[in-house]
């Protein structure tokens, strides 16, 4: 009796909790990793270019008017419009979590964040800037290069500018969604309907595309398997041959990214033409045209309310 | 020379070959061996990526996972091991260049391949996994409506549930074994699927049709899963790596074969060091040895040399006796010198007086005297007549009158001279007794009147000065009488006086004036000069002419100044010269202590 509430003394003065969590459920979907260990200069001068009008050609645009960290790191456009006022080609993707996709943009064009903030800068439709001049701007400001010169030793340059963008862009996680502490073992935390969700979600085959970290975001995917959704929609462009723009191939016609679906219920409108504009009609449109399925009554609202415990903090505060 | 240059040679090859070492040293050093190590390192975690790459897709095609992440993860790490591994290879001098740019080509042709090949997987692989998951749940939902038919209906429509359960087999077994009668198979059930459809109620008819578009889609996508599989297994990136890893074994086995090489040569080398070492290690000794040798052949000589020295030393000391001996005899000779000549001096003027009264002597008017006792005896008969008659008898008392006279006055003149040559006599005499009483011999002391010294010493020289036609100027000032060494003074002056003379004996262009001065400075030193005006004293001999033995006369032995100023320093002065140069005459001055004689003031 005595070794034993020894032992329990020792436990609490070495810290151990007593109290055993719950293991990590083995699910194909899996929480979101921590936030890397990032120079806090050069994070903190990606968030300032970040907000930033002057990477835009006329001083109109920075990456937070489409991506607002306030609207779950896009806006709830059809189709953000660039610098010109004109819309652009695509629906505007979430930031968060972004550094978690396989590639970036809806075509998955690019790699790297990095590329990403290349593509965005120089695009004729987006920012319509030049290095040239994005590079002086930045540079003539003593602010700037100061805070450059701190964090880089080359100073203000292109690669520094990307770089310091896609490192703030690597902090945009949205932590401790009600799923992930679901998937860390808290089992208790979501409601019987929303389990009930995540069970229709994984026995419908929306799982088959929609997993690892990120929910969505490690494969391409044709965007109407089991139907022309385009085709039935009217009015195709460009835009909607996705991959196939980029690679040339037959097989990549209307190939898209699949998307992530973290902070989905806060990410409206949806699809790459941002053509559903609610989760419920965006749920209808992959059982018809992805799963080839017809979903019982109820079971797209049980979806629908899981993937709501999808959306996690920014700043500590729900999204 | 030759020992110097040899040793410069073996300093050369030691040089030599210690650079040698050091170069091979730095060639084969473990920067080459360390990256290749790294290299090779990364090699085998790019295949071990390759190879989770590849399990993951298989275990994708088996529906073991569901989570697509692990076929994204191996490529980022991939990449990431890439660029290390291009980062080691690509730096110049590696490879031949084009080498590596063709190996890093073919091996991201076979990635992008790859990469392509698992993305187009990814997609096709999931739907296919969906669908042939669905089917027994297609299967449970046609049942479960087929169940809810009447008995009527079911009979009825029996056969096309049969028809739906064995395309629901045969797609799984295509799953499994995936072939063209399969396929034909399925095709043909797909067909019956849709001619049964027309019999089927409603609500079997979209059941039915999920199901065959299922179906379809499985029987499109599995053989296309199977060939991205094939050529998946097809693409050569593993092959790549082996390439590189052999590229790289044969580098470092060039690099071994080259670090044996330099290891041979650096033992062969360091040997040579060695041994060149060893050598001079010997040559060392052997100097020890030499040095050894030498140092005792030097201690005996200096021994030896000790000795004698010592020996010389004796006989220098016996010979130094004996020339003191020498030169105290050499000191009498100088004596006697100096005597002879001080001797000779006075006999000069003993000379002079003696050639004088000889010469007065043969010329003397009592010769006059016998002329007239001649005429008197011839006319002794007649004295008388003679003296008063006689012409010449009348003159003859005349005559005897004035010889007397003549007489007396020869007869005072030849008792001066010889006076004066007693005088002389008395001068050598005391020349003599001072030279004799010379060593230690205290000076004889005696009142002395400053002039008459001068006078007695122009007196001396008094021929030789008539001879030369020099005029004497006296400018005695008032001296007193005072104690002196009458010899020595007397010596200095004749020779000062003689000197002066001999100066002046080229001098022909102007009067031959000596001016000898007497004076007393400061009432406590006599000084007494003699002056010139003859060919005087070149600066170079001013020193030298005090000095014993110099002379600049042909016939001079250069006692005189030097007797001259031993003799002024024992009486406690001083003799200086003083000229302003060749043809400027010369002064001498004898200074000396004034010591009054008694009596006076």
């Amino acid at each position: 009796m005595a070794s034993h509430g020894l032992i329990l003394a020792l436990c609490l003065l070495v810290g151990y909790s007593v109290t055993t969590h719950a293991e990590p459920l083995d699910e194909p979907l899996k929480p979101l990793p921590a936030a890397p260990a990032l120079d806090p200069k050069r994070v903190q001068l990606g968030q300032r270019l970040f907000n930033d009008p002057r990477l835009s050609v006329n001083n109109t645009l920075s990456c937070a008017s489409c991506h607002r960290l306030d609207k779950g790191g896009a806006d709830d456009k059809q189709f953000s419009l660039g610098f010109d006022g004109k819309p652009v080609e695509v629906n505007t993707p979430t930031v968060f979590n972004a550094s978690l996709n396989f590639h970036q943009f809806w075509d998955g064009r690019v790699d790297t964040l990095e590329e990403q903030v290349h593509i965005v800068v120089t695009s004729p439709v987006e920012m319509g800037s030049d290095w040239k001049t994005v590079v002086k701007r930045i540079a003539d400001d003593p602010g700037y290069a100061r805070d450059f010169a701190d964090a880089y030793p080359s100073g203000v340059t292109q690669p520094n500018i990307q770089g310091a963008l896609a490192d703030y862009e690597r902090t945009l996680l949205t932590p401790n969604s009600r799923f992930d502490q679901y998937l860390l073992g808290n089992t208790d935390i979501l409601t019987p309907r929303e389990k009930f969700g995540y069970q229709r979600f994984k026995e419908y085959g929306c799982i088959a595309c929609h997993q690892g970290v990120n929910i969505g975001g490690n494969m391409f995917q044709k965007f109407g398997v089991m139907g022309d959704y385009i085709q039935d929609l009217g009015n195709p462009t460009r835009a909607d041959e996705g991959r196939f723009n980029i690679t040339g191939d037959e097989a990549d016609r209307q190939v898209f990214k699949v998307p992530s679906l973290r902070n989905v219920a806060v990410t409206a409108p949806y699809f790459h033409n941002g053509s559903a504009p609610t989760l419920e009609r965006a749920v209808e449109v992959m059982f018809k045209y992805q799963l080839g399925r017809e979903p019982l009554k109820n079971d797209t609202q049980l979806i629908v309310e899981f993937l709501k415990t999808l959306t996690g903090e920014w700043e500590g505060k729900p999204l | 020379m030759n020992s110097l240059s040899r040793r410069l040679g073996l300093a050369f090859i030691g040089v030599l070959l210690a650079s040698i070492l050091l170069f091979m040293y730095i060639e084969s050093g473990a920067q080459q061996a360390a990256s290749h190590i790294e290299s090779r390192d990364l090699i085998r975690l790019l295949k071990q990526q390759d190879g989770i790459w590849d399990n993951e897709v298989l275990k994708s095609r088996i529906a073991l996972s569901h989570n697509y992440d692990p076929l994204v993860s191996p490529l980022n790490e991939m990449s990431r091991l890439w660029q290390r591994l291009d980062a080691i290879e690509a730096a110049p001098g590696r490879h031949a260049p084009e080498l590596w740019s063709t190996q890093r080509d073919e091996y991201l042709k076979a990635l992008k391949e790859k990469t392509r090949l698992v993305e187009q997987f990814k997609s096709h692989n999931a739907v296919l996994r969906n669908s042939l998951a669905f089917l027994p749940t297609a299967e449970d939902d046609i049942q479960r409506q087929f169940a809810l038919l009447s008995d009527n209906d079911k009979l009825r429509l029996q056969s096309a549930t049969i028809d739906t359960y064995d395309l629901l087999l045969a797609t799984l077994e295509f799953a499994q074994i995936t072939t063209q009668d399969q396929a034909a198979e399925i095709l043909m059930g797909l067909n019956q699927l849709d001619i049964n459809k027309e019999r089927l109620p409603d609500g079997l008819v979209s059941s039915v049709e999920i199901l065959r578009r299922h179906i379809a889609l499985i029987l499109r996508e599995q053989p296309l899963v199977n060939q991205l599989l094939r050529d998946f297994e097809a693409v050569p990136l593993a092959a790549r790596l082996d390439t590189i890893t052999h590229i790289l074994e044969k580098d470092q086995e060039k690099a071994a074969a080259k670090h044996q090489r330099n290891h041979i040569m650096l033992l062969v080398f360091a040997t040579l060091l060695v041994l060149i070492l060893i050598w001079l290690a010997v040559r060392l000794v052997r100097s020890f040895g030499e040095i050894k040798r030498v140092n005792s052949a030097l201690q005996t000589a200096n021994d030896e040399l000790e000795q004698r020295v010592e020996e010389r030393t004796r006989q220098l000391k016996d010979t130094q006796s004996e020339l003191m001996d020498t030169a105290r005899q050499a000191g009498m000779a100088e004596i006697a010198t100096n005597v002879l000549h001080n001797v000779g001096n006075v006999l000069n003027s003993v000379n002079i007086s003696a050639d004088l009264v000889s010469r007065k002597l043969r010329s003397s008017k009592a010769l006059g005297l016998g002329k007239a006792m001649n005429l008197i005896n011839e006319h002794n008969h007649d004295l008388g007549h003679f003296l008063t008659e006689d012409e010449k008898g009348k003159l003859l008392p005349g005559y005897l009158n004035q010889l007397v006279e003549a007489i007396a006055v020869e007869q005072q003149s030849l008792t001066d001279e010889l006076a004066q040559l007693s005088k002389s006599v008395d001068h050598i005499k005391d020349i003599v007794s001072t030279q004799q009483s010379y060593a230690g011999a205290n000076s004889l002391m005696e009142p002395l009147a400053v002039s008459e010294l001068l006078e007695d010493a122009l007196r001396m020289n008094s021929g030789a000065l008539t001879r030369h036609h020099v005029t004497v100027i006296k400018d005695y000032g008032e001296v007193p009488r005072i104690m002196g060494d009458k010899h020595r003074l007397l010596l200095i002056l004749i020779n000062l006086i003689s000197n002066a003379k001999y100066a002046m004996a080229g001098v022909s262009n102007h009067a031959r004036n000596m001016t000898l001065k007497a004076t007393v400075v400061d009432d406590e030193t006599l000084q007494i000069s003699v002056k010139d005006e003859g060919e005087g004293i070149p600066e170079e001999n001013m020193t030298r002419i005090f000095a014993h033995g110099f002379t600049t006369r042909k016939d001079g032995h250069g006692f005189g100044l030097h007797s001259c100023a031993l003799a002024a320093i024992e009486m406690n002065g001083h003799l200086t010269a003083h000229s302003e140069g060749p043809g400027t005459g010369a002064t001498f001055v004898l200074q000396l202590p004034l010591k009054l004689a008694e009596g006076e003031p």
